[in-house]
């Protein structure tokens, strides 16, 4: 290979890399609020929401993300409704990856002792005050670490989306391979590129969690 | 005919029998790459543990690595790295080869947990006694460290169980790859994939339980401290 064809490869790659980090950035944004609030449900005194944030994040979670992508490119268009694949991958995404983020809320709510909010509502706070003021704060720090490793898992799943064929690095890297047969060399720059999103990622994760630790014990 | 109709029309014996196969086929691979994953994974955990510095660094730097990658890239980087290389192994060994690369640097951060869990105290106690490091580890600790590191190793499963599904992408018959044949011919992508989602849910729900309840009894078997300090790991 001459090197103009190695800088033609590499930006073909890049063009990829692009679409993986829009895909993340959207997934994120959308997924960590969506999460939230099914999170609060699981925690809610009504019985009904707790039900009902239970089974959507037990159906979510135990399911492979890559059904979620097929029903919804290749099922939703069955029903007359057509997306394209761009949006099937945020959305499939996004869905999966929520029930991860409400399982780290719920956790981070129930880690705030009980005695707090007796405390709070004794001083005339109602359950949203409560939950406002005292215990979503200490809960979303707490749950700060688990967050950035979500976010990793978005990154990591994201190259599933090759597979409905959106252009991102992961699909990027498997056309230069089919076109150049250059297995190696493609797939450990695709590797290397995913290594540039993920490893300061996780770096700052391991701080906050060592952080973190330091405070509990 | 309404959605629950289409569902029951799914449930004819010969499409049943094609899935279940699909389902078998999944289970076969999802058990061999944890079992294999299970060597490996020992293996890389003794030698990042071990006191020869350039191994244990290379251990670590391949378990890291691997680890940040997405599994799709992993399977696909070993499925045509034995293709190109002409090793013409069979799709199904070809996946479990891709999915043990990748699980076994996952496993071996359970095994290294598990050994770390255990008390320096035993391993010195074992040292003193005459033992190396390998005759320590293999007699004393690791029989110990195996019975806690058994609920995170079923969550492993479970991981595994998932990932098997992007075997489908590359030809393997499991029980996705199935189902995209069932509603290729039947034009019926939401009933099959419906029905494949329960599938993998029923497993991978129950799997889940098992996992949580070993966790409760090895917990309260275990010191509550060392495991309360455990960085809190997620895996989507």
């Amino acid at each position: 290979m001459s090197s103009p064809g190695i800088s033609q490869n590499l930006s073909f790659l890049l063009e990829g890399f692009k679409v993986t980090i829009q895909l993340t950035a959207l997934c994120t944004a959308l997924s960590l609020p969506l999460g939230a609030l099914v999170g609060l449900a699981r925690a809610a005194p009504i019985k009904l929401l707790r039900v009902a944030g239970t089974a959507y994040v037990e159906f979510l979670r135990n399911i492979p993300p890559l059904i979620l992508l097929f029903f919804f490119f290749f099922g939703l268009p069955s029903t007359g409704v057509t997306i394209d694949d761009f949006e099937c991958g945020v959305l499939a995404l996004t869905l999966y990856t929520s029930a991860f983020v409400a399982e780290i809320v719920r956790a981070g709510i129930a880690a705030v002792e009980r005695g707090q909010v007796d405390a709070v509502r004794s001083l005339g706070f109602g359950y949203f005050g409560a939950l406002r003021y005292v215990v979503l704060p200490q809960a979303l720090a707490m749950a700060l670490p688990a967050m950035g490793n979500v976010i990793v898992g978005i990154v990591k799943n994201t190259a599933l989306v090759a597979s409905i064929g959106v252009t991102d690095l992961m699909h990027q890297g498997e056309v230069l391979e089919s076109h150049t047969f250059a297995t190696f060399s493609t797939f450990t720059t695709v590797a290397l590129l995913y290594l540039a999103l993920i490893v300061p990622m996780s770096s700052a994760v391991a701080v906050l969690d060592r952080r973190r630790m330091r405070k509990v014990r | 005919m309404d959605f629950a109709a289409r569902i029951a029309a799914l449930l004819d014996p010969d499409i049943l029998r094609f899935l279940g196969g699909g389902l078998g086929l999944t289970l076969v691979v999802a058990l061999g790459t944890i079992a294999l994953s299970l060597i490996g994974g020992t293996a890389l955990a003794l030698v990042r543990l071990s006191p020869w510095r350039p191994a244990s660094l290379a251990a670590a730097a391949y378990v890291e690595t691997i680890r940040s990658l997405p599994s799709f890239l992993v399977l696909i980087y070993v499925y045509f790295a034995t293709y190109r290389a002409r090793l013409d192994v069979g799709t199904v060994a070809a996946v479990i080869l891709g999915l043990t690369v990748y699980h076994s640097a996952k496993i071996a951060e359970v095994v290294r947990g598990g050994i770390q869990s255990i008390d320096r105290g035993q391993t010195e106690a074992a040292r003193a006694l005459g033992l190396g490091f390998m005759q320590a580890m293999a007699s004393v600790v690791l029989p110990q460290a195996y019975r806690r590191m058994l609920p995170p190793l079923v969550s492993e499963l479970v991981l595994c169980i998932k990932n098997t599904s992007i075997g489908s992408i590359v030809g393997l018959n499991e029980l996705l790859r199935r189902g995209t044949i069932v509603y290729q011919q039947y034009f019926n992508p939401i009933e099959v994939l419906t029905l494949i989602a329960l599938i993998y849910w029923g497993l991978c729900f129950s799997l889940s339980r098992v996992a949580a309840r070993l966790e409760g009894s090895v917990v309260q078997r275990a010191e509550r401290g060392a495991l309360l300090r455990a960085p809190a790991a997620v895996e989507l």
